[in-house]
């Protein structure tokens, strides 16, 4: 593989050798110093051009000549520089921001429509900090979870839970990464807040699909999250005071101007009032964002970044619970030359909670961590060559629980749960090739592989079989015991490889559209076990392995790009479709708590997905916004397989959890003046299916349900209105504080919209009843903002 | 154990702004089922000799009406190791009965139901329980500190794995509260099982334990295929709020030999069982 790599850059580094000349550099915003990502850079004139890449730094390749090398990117002036190109050289940019707000844009497209529409990168959103913060901020604070919510393919599983799915795909299989860390849970307060502090983001790069060949590990997508990297100019602080929690940021130049830092803090203190209202009860979170960069020189960079988050709640004196995740990268930026760019990884993340039962004296801890080393080139063959590669492994522990006696009077025994490791290795190649000026592709090939380790034992099922159809009953049940099988540390208990091929076009129709299809496929290693209604914060990740396969996913998109008005409208019109193999799905009564042998509880399904996504876009004027309308449908089929019997669901085909079939979203902004913003999120999606009863039966005295099919019914539509408001007040123009008031009201026409519905016996009438639980009714918030 | 997570994440999901109502929900109808109810239950200190088995039908979810007994049909229940039959006859409404039943803990039996034609069967070895310890009272226990709850004290066996059923009924309440466990993490253990009242919070009315109230208490030692088919009925008897397992079609051991897809609902147990009750001072 590394004797191909070589090949292929020599390759084309030979058919680009005639009297071309390369122009490398950073482009950096000039206010700060922050590294621009995703800002195009490029030979007017020409079709030549680059995209800076997560450190800002870019690379062209042109002919001999003279030529105005110019940069642009969303919210900044553009600007140019005059360069003759007779050697290979080096221009840094630092680029103003745009001084009219009246011209503030809301877009989530890639940079210049020009470049977005030959880029063959397909259903990739990318949201710059600033925009996500244009967008009404409705819970007091800006989320870029909520924001992502907005986009076509992406919806969530109701309120009041964490995550969010993609294209029909299960919260587990997206892929989040702060600063190349995974984070395995994304909300706060179970998806009040999500775990990003929008004032130590940078900006966010969502993959529904045609997902690089560099990322792996998931199959639905990746959402990519880079944290700033600190002022390097002056020392800032930024932050906001909100009715349910407050953040503070502090950034400034270290190291005498070689380097930057940034620590951003948050924390709620809805604790303070129960406190003063004198309740046992506590609920809260924080968490804490570090960054800081230092330059050895113009090739070699340093950065290192972390972020520590918690949730704790308190009920009485009975029990308390906190989770959270924490993460740490050290990180190498080393240029080898002007178009050979690499970077070093070393990340630590880790998600871990606790519970602490102190009426029975025990607790129950359970956590995974991993270990992940990276390495990623770049290499700028020619202008329309540009090769990607790199190898990464990963090293993971996996410790499901364990239940420790916390007193000698404790009724508990200790009990721990078998720990397990597993190494996932990577190897990519991609290329971004320019065949035509009309036609660009991207295409690559990752390896990846996966060993689940020893250092535990396996039980053995007769037959091989952990869980056996009880063909009598008519039910799934674990399978019986003949023994076990120690394995070694170090030893490898299973192992698995998969190639990943990933591809996509473009083709340009004409100046304002083009046409882009793609194709992906990718493998997941890690799953996380949850059989409930929406995925909960006590869930716990798995890892493949002699029972559990790897789940397989093979995507097919096709999209329509277009421009209007001179840009400014734009459509993007996409369809997809997805089939994932090896996905867990949970046999009737499957007991996950606790559970040493999860494979007695599960079954290897299949799912499938498929939509059409529309998204139209304001890019320009006072108001700006979009509409995006998603019909899709997402599906799962578990037959009974080595298990025997039909398998879940009588083997048929049902709808998953996620499943939404219509799904509209609408947001805008309006300016009315320099004072004033107004904004409004709309939203309406088809009802999450779920099981409802369709009879019922006296047994112990008691009405008993019957239930339907799984997810054979559907909660009510869910919809809501949210609204904002932008306050600026006149700012004196040698003060350096800055600030403002922003007003929200989520579900402004209060709807009760069902999180959940459950059918119970009334206690005191003896009748069935439907109860509704809504949780987020009406939430006004006000927020106060500032920058100094 | 369980119990544990699922307090946790119901107590998060009201911890935020939520609220709750009761709405009209359109649900399906499925197709009407034989409901077995063939509870033997051996209430330690009898013969165990009087025993009930019901039969109905069951109805729409949101069907009030009560009068479902099956009145036509034929059931026994034969000892598999010896032969002996136990023929149950009807009484009205769905009720028969036999008064000479001889129970044996560790034994196998089957039951035989005829009904419209179809016959359906099922298979229970009879288990034993543990007697109760103590029964006392306190405060502190439980979820909430300041109520009142009973606690049952009782000693695992440790050489098997043991599979409870807890049935608690305040007197004058309508409806009984149903409670299962296993002795996964206290194998062995002398162990404390408390029940108190939950709240509720559309009423105005003190549900919580006061002096003087009554509660009935019966303690069963149930088979670990009985404590699978309890533990999901218990949990979706409690209705299928946000973090609750997707619920499913609940089948029992009652199966239906002349056409499988037809099944009953219910189950065939045999259980030995400690019925008393206890008093709050």
């Amino acid at each position: 593989m590394k004797n191909l790599v070589l090949l292929f850059m020599l390759f084309t580094a030979i058919l680009s050798a005639q009297d071309n000349y390369t122009v490398s550099g950073i482009v950096k915003e000039a206010s700060n110093g922050e590294t621009a990502f995703g800002a195009s850079v490029f030979l007017k004139g020409t079709r030549i051009g680059s995209i800076t890449n997560e450190y800002g730094f870019f690379s062209i390749t042109a002919p001999k000549g003279t030529y105005t090398l110019t940069v642009s990117y969303i919210g900044f002036e553009s600007m140019g520089q005059e360069i003759t190109l007779d050697q290979n050289q080096k221009v840094n940019f630092e680029i103003n921001e745009e001084s009219t707000q009246l011209d503030a844009v809301v877009v989530v497209a890639e940079e210049t429509e020009r470049v977005s529409l030959k880029k063959p990168e397909m259903s990739v959103s990318k949201l710059n900090i600033k925009t996500v913060k244009q967008m009404p901020v409705v819970l007091g604070e800006v989320d870029i979870i909520k924001s992502l919510q907005m986009l076509p393919g992406v919806t969530k599983n109701g309120e009041g839970t964490g995550g969010f799915h993609v294209r029909g795909g299960a919260v587990d299989q997206n892929l989040v990464l702060l600063d190349e860390a995974i984070i395995y849970n994304t909300s706060h307060m179970l998806g009040f807040f999500s775990v990003f502090n929008a004032d130590a983001i940078k900006d966010i790069k969502l993959y529904k699909g045609g997902i690089p060949a560099r990322f792996g590990g998931r199959t639905s997508s990746v959402l990519d999250v880079r944290q700033k990297d600190g002022n390097s100019k002056q020392l800032a602080f930024t932050g906001g005071i909100g009715l349910i929690s407050s953040r503070l940021a502090v950034e400034g130049p270290m190291f005498k101007d070689k380097g930057s830092f940034l620590i951003a803090g948050r924390s709620s203190y809805v604790n303070l009032f129960l406190a003063a209202a004198n309740e046992d009860n506590r609920l809260g979170f924080y968490d804490l964002n570090l960054k800081t960069n230092y330059k050895l020189n113009d090739k070699n960079k340093l950065y290192l970044s972390g972020y520590f988050g918690r949730d704790s709640f308190k009920f009485g004196k009975s029990f308390s619970s906190s989770y959270g995740n924490a993460s740490g990268n050290l990180r190498w930026n080393h240029i080898f030359n002007d178009r050979l760019f690499s970077n070093l990884s070393l990340i630590y993340s880790k998600y871990d909670y606790d519970l602490e039962i102190t009426d029975d004296e025990f607790d129950w801890i359970s956590s995974i961590k991993n270990y992940n080393v990276k390495y990623d080139l770049k290499y700028y063959a020619s202008d329309k060559f540009k090769l990607d590669f790199g190898i990464s492994g990963i090293y993971y522990d996996f410790d499901p629980g364990q239940v420790r006696p916390t007193s000698d009077t404790s009724p508990i025994n200790f009990l721990a749960l078998d720990r397990k490791k597993a190494f996932e290795g990577g190897l990519y190649v991609n290329a971004e090739h320019k065949i035509t000026d009309k036609l660009t592709a991207q295409y690559g090939l990752r390896h990846s592989s996966f060993s689940r380790l020893g250092g535990q034992s396996m039980i053995d099922y007769a037959n091989g079989q952990p869980v056996v159809y009880n063909s009598t009953l008519g039910i799934y049940e674990r399978g019986t015991e003949i023994g076990e099988t120690a394995y070694k540390e170090g030893e490898t208990i299973k192992s698995f490889g998969n190639l990943e091929p990933r591809a996509s076009l473009a083709y340009q129709l004409n100046e304002s559209s083009s046409v882009k299809a793609g194709y992906s496929r990718s493998a997941q290693y890690i799953h996380l076990l949850s059989n409930t209604t929406s995925v909960t914060p006590l869930d716990v990740w798995t890892a493949s392995g002699k029972y559990i396969k790897p789940q397989l996913s093979d995507q097919y998109a096709l999209g329509y790009f277009r421009n209007f008005n001179n840009k400014k409208y734009s459509l993007e019109v996409e369809g997809y479709y997805k089939t994932t193999d090896n996905r867990i799905d949970y046999i009737d009564g499957s007991n996950l708590i606790g559970q040493n042998n999860i494979e007695t509880e599960v079954l290897n399904g299949e799912a499938r997905a498929y939509g059409l996504e529309f998204l139209v876009r304001k890019n320009e004027g006072r108001f700006t916004g979009w509409v995006s309308y998603t019909l899709s449908k997402a599906e799962q089929r578990t037959l009974g397989g080595t298990a025997g019997g039909p398998g879940i669901n009588n083997g048929d085909w049902y709808n998953s959890a996620f499943d939404r079939t219509h799904d509209i979203s609408i947001t805008g902004a309006y300016k009315l003046n320099d004072k004033w913003t107004f904004g409004g999120n709309m939203v309406f999606q088809t009802g999450r299916p779920v099981t409802y009863p369709n009879g019922q039966y006296e047994y112990e005295g008691q009405s008993i349900a019957s239930f339907s099919e799984r997810n054979s019914d559907r909660l009510p539509a869910y919809h809501r209105l949210d609204l904002s408001a932008t306050y600026k007040p006149n700012r004196r123009p040698n003060k350096g504080w800055e600030g403002e008031w922003v007003f929200g009201i989520y579900n402004a026409y209060n709807r009760k919209n069902a999180a959940s519905i459950s059918f119970t016996q009334n206690e005191d009438l003896g009748i069935n009843e439907a109860t509704r639980t809504a949780i987020f009714t009406m939430v006004p918030s006000v927020t106060y903002n500032f920058k100094f | 154990m369980k119990i544990y997570f699922k307090l946790i994440l119901l107590l998060l999901t009201i911890s935020l702004a939520s609220c709750e109502d009761v709405i009209d929900v359109d649900v399906q109808n499925g197709v009407s089922r034989l409901v077995i109810e063939a509870s033997l239950d051996w209430e330690k200190g009898t013969t165990g000799s009087n025993q009930t088995i019901k039969l109905s039908k069951s109805t729409p979810y949101f069907d009030t009406t009560t009068n479902t007994g099956v009145t036509n049909a034929s059931v026994r229940v034969v000892n598999d190791n010896d032969g002996t039959e136990f023929v149950f006859t009807h009484q009205g409404d769905g009720a028969y009965t036999t008064n000479n039943f001889i129970p044996v803990v560790g034994e196998s039996y089957t039951l035989e139901v005829i009904h419209d034609g179809e016959t359906y069967s099922a298979n229970e070895t009879l288990t034993p329980v543990v007697d109760i310890d103590a029964i006392t009272q306190s405060v502190e226990s439980g979820f909430n500190d300041e109520d009142l709850e009973v606690n049952i004290i009782f000693t695992d066996p440790e050489a098997e794995e043991n599979y409870y059923l807890f049935k608690f009924q305040k007197e004058g309440d309508l409806l009984p509260t149903l409670e299962d466990g296993d002795d996964e993490f206290v194998n062995g253990n002398k162990v404390t099982w408390w029940f108190e009242k939950e709240e509720d919070d559309d009423t105005d009315e003190i549900e919580a334990f006061m002096p003087g109230d009554t509660v009935s208490i019966e303690f069963y030692g149930i088979s670990e295929a009985f404590s699978n088919y309890m533990q999901i009925l218990i949990e979706q008897a409690e209705g299928a709020g946000l973090f609750s397992t997707t619920p499913v079609p609940l089948k029992g051991n009652c199966i239906n030999t002349t056409n499988a897809d037809n099944y009953a609902f219910g189950y065939f147990r045999l259980t030995q069982v400690v019925r008393t009750s206890y008093t709050f001072q």
